[in-house]
């Protein structure tokens, strides 16, 4: 149980001699795109301008496409990577020179980097074995963690002779027993099937109450975040995009990349123009014009917003079939149980829209024409030259 | 896959691919036809009466066989006293080696080991560039070795060879298992000896095998350093029964004639032969069980 400060961090990973030469020669030929890659003189940079605070017993997950830097972060505040600038507190304590055992963190990694050679019981016991913790204390200690994760039976066995759910479960569990003041959790399900990864999701959520400590969770997959974390850092480059609640990152994306990064199926996106008349906001799009929601105006008003091009958002299932609207033929119906995922175009534009089952009158057929139509409560506006939302 | 399936696997094959098979089979046959026939005919002529053998060459007529061979090379002082020099070669030479290469490997392995370039190039340097006999002879008797159990053991102990495939074994572990250990609040030496060498058993086990059959079939070194009688290996006292023809004067000093004398060092050869290869053999299976491939399974998601 601690509070974990993450102050302007970064990480750049040094050039070897040969990529340096080639760094060298990118920046002669191709300046502008030096910038995306995030390659500087000293190196490519994995991380940077990364601000954090995280609370004692949150639950905080980093999410974001592979490279965008979040194994990076979390393997920089275990204390497996070198911190190249910032600094990082753990309980108030600057860490950024201490040895990862000296953190008092624990860690759950993908791969579960079991000790092979072991049985359950000393992959457990290893880490309290070599905190001289008495035999006694160990035992008591490594039967309560198997308990709460239900391995008591596989003790002794070898994680050979496991199976993938059980050898994650004894990987969290060598990370419990020491009863961390931070546990650090490296995308742990994303090697197991669906089934059991929902299974353990749920199991994640049960220890969390259990153990009750401080967690920073690393994933990629936008449902773990939206389950499991109090807050969800979503990053993309190396920079941190958004920091909120599941509710906050999803109804309030910060910019284009968190609106179509968070929710499945993925925002749909229109080119539009915002208009200002007076205090009120419209949006115009294919000739179909929506009155943005008083709230939304507001806080347009407040950013002293006028009009202009944007792109609008608005979630799949935040578009509504019916008799008005835009008028778009039905592509492809994706029954998924309780809705359809119906795949429209729209004037050349493929667009997505959720059909809750309940409502569905009719089945919907490649070729069919259907109208659908939005609320000025769920669209958001995006600047077309910063992608940022215009509303924040 | 039962006989029925292996058949209609083997009529997908074309005629061509046939042959290759039959033409592989045949050469593979020659190849272990050249290792076992010698072997069981040592064995064979071991037990024969020297005479027999002369004459009319292997029999199985129980009768002619005799295991005098035997008994004269197990009652030979110099034999035992070879076997006993022999074994703790061996054994001191593999464990030195064995230690010295897995720690020298260590570094190496690991890319954050300063100097890692500098310290390998010095390595394999002596891989294409040796001393030569008569430096190193100098060098060995410089250092007062000559005569002693160190002029056999220190030398060769470090092989860089060795060590190379080590150091790929060792970058084979996952970086992970390392890193967890760190977490865990293990020492470079705690993951060095509790993680990294229980999973690397296989590798010791073949390095350990490879130094203990060299060792215990080399006779060079203890040729050319070695003056005393008692130091000697058994392979130096097999090698001047074998190539010198000169059995040890005890073993056939009753015998009356020549001729006898020279069918009996005959017979002794394949006796002596037999004697000095038989700890080698009983050794294997117990090292088998360490060539374990399947060490790591279950350490990461595969």
């Amino acid at each position: 149980m601690a509070t974990v400060q993450l102050r302007n961090i970064m990480k750049v990973y040094p050039f070897v001699s040969g990529e340096q030469k080639k760094g060298k020669k990118k920046k002669t030929d191709e300046p502008e795109k030096k910038s995306n890659l995030q390659i500087t003189d000293e190196g490519v940079v994995a991380v940077q301008a990364f601000d954090l605070d995280i609370a004692d017993k949150e639950f905080i997950v980093l999410v974001g496409p592979s490279g965008c830097g979040k194994s990076t972060t979390l393997r920089m505040v275990a204390g497996l990577e070198e911190i190249s600038g910032g600094e990082l507190y753990i309980d108030g304590q600057l860490m950024n020179d201490k040895a990862p055992k000296d953190r008092d963190i624990a860690m759950v990694f993908q791969n579960y980097a079991l000790y092979p050679h072991m049985s359950v019981y000393d992959n457990m016991a290893f880490s309290l074995k070599l905190r001289k913790v008495p035999k006694d204390e160990i035992d008591v200690k490594v039967r309560e963690a198997a308990a709460i994760l239900d391995i008591t039976q596989y003790l002794e066995r070898k994680p050979k002779a496991l199976s993938g759910g059980q050898r994650q479960r004894v990987a969290i569990g060598r990370a419990i027993v020491r009863n961390p003041k931070v546990m650090l959790m490296d995308e742990p399900l994303s090697n197991l099937d669906a089934k059991l990864r929902n299974e353990m999701r749920a199991e994640i959520l049960k220890l969390r109450q259990r153990i009750d400590t401080t967690f920073m969770y690393v994933t990629h997959d936008q449902t773990e975040a939206m389950t499991l974390g109090d807050r969800i850092v979503i990053m993309k480059d190396g920079y941190i995009q958004q920091i909120g609640t599941p509710q906050e990152v999803f109804n309030h994306p910060a910019n284009l990349f968190v609106a179509g990064f968070i929710g499945m199926p993925v925002m749909n996106f229109f080119d539009a123009e915002l208009k200002k008349d007076g205090n009120k906001y419209f949006v115009e799009v294919g000739g179909y014009r929506v009155e943005l929601a008083p709230e939304k105006e507001k806080r347009l008003l407040a950013n002293n917003v006028s009009s202009q091009p944007i792109t609008l958002g608005v979630r799949p299932e935040h578009t509504d079939v019916g008799d008005s609207g835009v008028s778009a033929k039905v592509d492809v119906a994706e029954m998924m149980g309780s809705s359809v995922h119906l795949h429209v175009n729209a004037n050349g534009k493929d667009v997505i829209i959720i059909v809750p089952t309940i409502d569905m009158e009719s089945n919907y057929k490649f070729g069919d024409t259907v109208h659908f139509s939005f609320s000025g409560k769920v669209a958001h506006v995006f600047s077309k030259e910063t992608s940022k939302n215009l509303e924040y | 896959m039962n006989k029925k399936q292996r058949k209609s696997e083997f009529n997908k094959y074309t005629t061509k691919d046939k042959a290759i098979l039959y033409a592989g089979y045949v050469i593979l046959g020659l190849f272990i036809a050249a290792i076992v026939v010698p072997v069981i005919y040592i064995i064979l002529a071991s037990f024969i009466d020297p005479v027999t053998l002369q004459n009319s060459g292997l029999t199985f007529d129980f009768s002619k066989w005799t295991i005098t061979a035997y008994e004269r090379v197990m009652g030979n002082d110099q034999i035992w006293t070879g076997f006993r020099n022999a074994l703790i070669y061996s054994v001191l030479f593999t464990l030195i080696s064995v230690i010295v290469t897995l720690l020298a490997a260590y570094p190496m392995s690991r890319a954050d080991f300063k100097g890692r370039g500098f310290f390998n190039a010095i390595f394999v340097i002596t891989m294409f560039f040796g001393g030569g006999l008569i430096p190193t002879y100098l060098l060995i008797s410089r250092m007062h070795m000559l005569d002693t159990i160190w002029a056999i053991l220190l030398p060769g102990a470090f092989s860089v060879w060795n060590m190379i495939i080590a150091r790929t074994y060792y970058m084979g572990i996952p970086r992970d298992l390392q890193e967890a250990a760190e977490v865990d609040g293990a020492t470079e030496m705690v993951y060095f000896f509790q993680i990294l060498l229980p999973v690397c058993t296989p590798i010791i086990a073949t390095i350990a095998m490879w130094q203990f059959v060299g060792m215990w079939n080399s006779y060079f070194d203890a040729m050319i350093y070695l003056n005393s009688a008692s130091k000697q290996p058994l392979q130096l006292v097999l090698r001047s029964i074998l190539i010198q023809n000169q059995p040890e004067p005890g073993m056939v000093s009753d015998m009356q004639s020549t001729a006898e004398r020279a069918q009996l060092a005959e017979l002794l050869k394949y006796a002596t032969i037999i004697i000095s290869s038989l700890p080698l053999m009983i050794m294997y299976p117990f090292f088998q069980k360490y060539f374990d491939s399947g060490i790591m399974a279950g350490a990461v998601k595969g």
